[in-house]
């Protein structure tokens, strides 16, 4: 029976999630400054400039807001592989991310496009790039169930890692396992309950992500994606590195594996107002 | 190599034109600052002889350097309070902040990219139609070639922000906006702006021009500057590729409060904006000597931009 089989599953998210947050000994707020700093330094999220700003000496401030990248590869639905064309808008400041993959089956035939959005509380599919917001252009469907998977990949994101680490403060603990550095931190606001495993290489850029639900019934949550082959992906250099690959799995089974071509981390102009049905559904949702 | 070589020229062709700003802030601050929060204002607001405000003086404008208040980031929202302490004015969301980790300077390409993170990197954008989102990306991933100020053209309203000299009568205005090196190499601008109850002339009736047709109001202490009539040929932020349609509509807030102004600038296009866009405020402070005088701009000669070879942009 279902039930059953999902038992010992969920028996063994709980045993990990719990042996993740056991305490790894006297750890130096030092020391968890120190991995941190270099985790976002390796990825070139920590920047200062005295240009236009002659009579200053700022201090360096974390400057990932929103990044745009695309790429391709394959993805996973049922059992079943498609031939995925991978695009992805996403910003920090607010959280929200918006996927767009265009999906093509063993068998051929018609590619299927969806673009699934998040923003903070609210998640909605559209039927076009900002579709629902202006009338008769396109449309948005809420998708309220979908807030905590869509904000998960946002913030298993290397930066989002980074920036949710450096955010969880004394509750983030830094340890070494097989030679590699590990973070371990708690998500917070929609994702609270979820743990977040991070492996860092030798040169601290995030190479694996794991996360664990302390819930059992929030299984679907439990992710791994590994990410490799960091470099400046951008037409604009920034100096922000990004990684090449990315493959990800859930309750072990892999979802998706993905070749980047691009990655635009300038802060570019993307936005995500929500619309006005989302609005709606979205105040529904939270009575 | 070429590219080092470039940059230089850009670099000193920079610091050429910022110079008079730079030796005026020689003079008046020698100290170096750690943090860009908006200057507390001191001191009485002065009023007229008619009650209102006055304003007028030689303000620190965009020039960001004559009184020693860096604005450019600011400019984007974010107020860097100490060395672990920044938030975004528009979100209020904490940014994590860091020290420096290194006394060596930045090299011009380190320096650039570095910058232009910077001054993207605020949360306060305006919300185009959704029609126009691949247009605004590509304009300001293609500033150099795109930015319609480049080549010494006025930077246009509200893009000029604070001007740097108010005179102040009964019935006008008058806002002089130097000519910029540096960030955007612009031509000067000046604005005579009427206080006397007349009202704007009809919108078709009007040829679009780079600083509208503007007719100002006083809301209690606040003065009100209301224009139309825009040239579409302007973006209307500093960075960010923000064009707009000849409907523009504008209305810039300017109070002050003592030795402070404070400036913000809605942005009204139902065009191309699917809602209207405020500016995050701005703070200039009032050069204290009093006999402050505005340096003459020095010619603007636009002789960089046919040298450039990547995308990497302010």
């Amino acid at each position: 029976m279902p039930m059953k089989a999902t038992i010992p599953g969920t028996l063994t998210i709980a045993v990990v999630a719990a042996l993740w947050i056991q305490p790894v000994g006297a750890q130096s707020t030092l020391e968890r400054a120190k991995v941190l700093r270099a985790a976002a330094d390796a990825l070139g999220m920590v920047r200062w400039t005295d240009i236009g700003a002659g009579a200053t000496r700022l201090p360096a401030i974390d400057v990932v807001n929103t990044m745009e990248f695309q790429g391709s590869g394959t993805s996973y639905s049922s059992g079943r592989a498609f031939k995925t064309q991978y695009r992805v808008a996403l910003g920090y400041n607010p959280a929200a991310m918006r996927v767009e993959m265009t999906r093509t089956g063993p068998a051929g035939g018609a590619p299927q496009r969806s673009i699934q959005t998040v923003r903070e509380t609210s998640a909605w599919d559209e039927s076009e790039i900002g579709g629902g917001l202006v009338p008769g252009k396109g449309t948005a469907t809420a998708a309220m169930a979908a807030v905590k998977d869509r904000l998960l990949q946002l913030w298993t994101l290397p930066y989002g890692v980074v920036k949710a680490a450096l955010a969880a403060g004394e509750k983030t603990t830094v340890s070494t396992e097989n030679a590699a550095t590990v973070i371990i931190f708690p998500l917070s606001g929609q994702l609270a309950g979820i743990t977040v495993k991070a492996t860092l290489d030798s040169k601290s850029f995030v190479t694996k992500v794991e996360t664990r639900p302390d819930n059992p019934a929030l299984a679907d949550l439990a992710t791994e994606t590994e990410y490799s082959n960091y470099a400046d992906h951008g037409e604009i250099l920034t100096d922000i590195k990004s990684p090449g690959r990315i493959v990800r799995r859930q309750g072990g089974r892999p979802i998706l594996d993905i070749q980047v071509k691009m990655w635009e981390a300038n802060n570019p102009y993307l936005v995500f107002p929500v619309p006005p049905n989302v609005k709606t559904a979205a105040a529904a949702n939270s009575r | 190599m070429r590219l080092p070589g470039h940059r230089r020229i850009i670099a000193a062709a920079a610091a050429l034109c910022l110079l008079p700003a730079a030796i005026l802030a020689q003079q008046v601050s020698q100290t170096r600052r750690t943090s860009n929060v908006p200057p507390k204002p001191s001191g009485a607001t002065p009023r007229t002889p008619d009650g209102h405000p006055d304003l007028s003086g030689v303000w620190n404008g965009l020039g960001d350097n004559l009184l020693g208040v860096p604005n450019q980031i600011a400019n984007n929202g974010l107020v860097i309070e100490s060395e672990s302490s920044t938030h975004d004015l528009h979100s209020r969301l904490r940014i994590a902040t860091f020290p420096r980790n290194t006394n060596r300077p930045l090299n011009n390409a380190e320096a650039e990219r570095a910058a232009s993170l910077l001054r993207r990197v605020g949360s306060n954008r305006p919300i185009y139609k959704p029609e126009y989102w691949e247009m605004v990306k590509n304009l300001d991933a293609n500033s150099n070639e795109e930015d319609p100020s480049n080549n010494c053209m006025p930077a246009g309203i509200p893009r000029a922000g604070i001007p740097s000299y108010i005179g102040q009568t009964p019935t006008y205005f008058i806002f002089i906006y130097p000519g910029q090196g540096g960030l955007i190499a612009t031509q000067t601008m000046y604005r005579m702006i009427p206080i006397d109850g007349r009202k704007h002339t009809p919108l078709q009736e009007l040829d679009g021009t780079y600083t509208g047709e503007a007719i100002a109001h006083w809301e209690g202490d606040t003065l009100v500057v209301d224009a139309w009539g825009f040239t579409s040929n302007t973006w209307f932020d500093q960075v960010g590729g923000y064009f707009h349609s000849e409907n523009m509509h504008v209305i810039e807030r300017f109070h002050r409060n003592g030795n402070t102004l404070t400036w913000t600038a809605t942005v009204n296009d139902p065009d191309v904006l699917l809602e209207p866009w405020t500016t995050t405020p701005r703070v200039a402070l009032l050069n204290p000597r009093p006999d402050a005088m505005l340096p003459e701009s020095l010619p603007c000669s636009e002789r960089d931009l046919a040298h450039i070879v990547t995308k990497e942009h302010h």
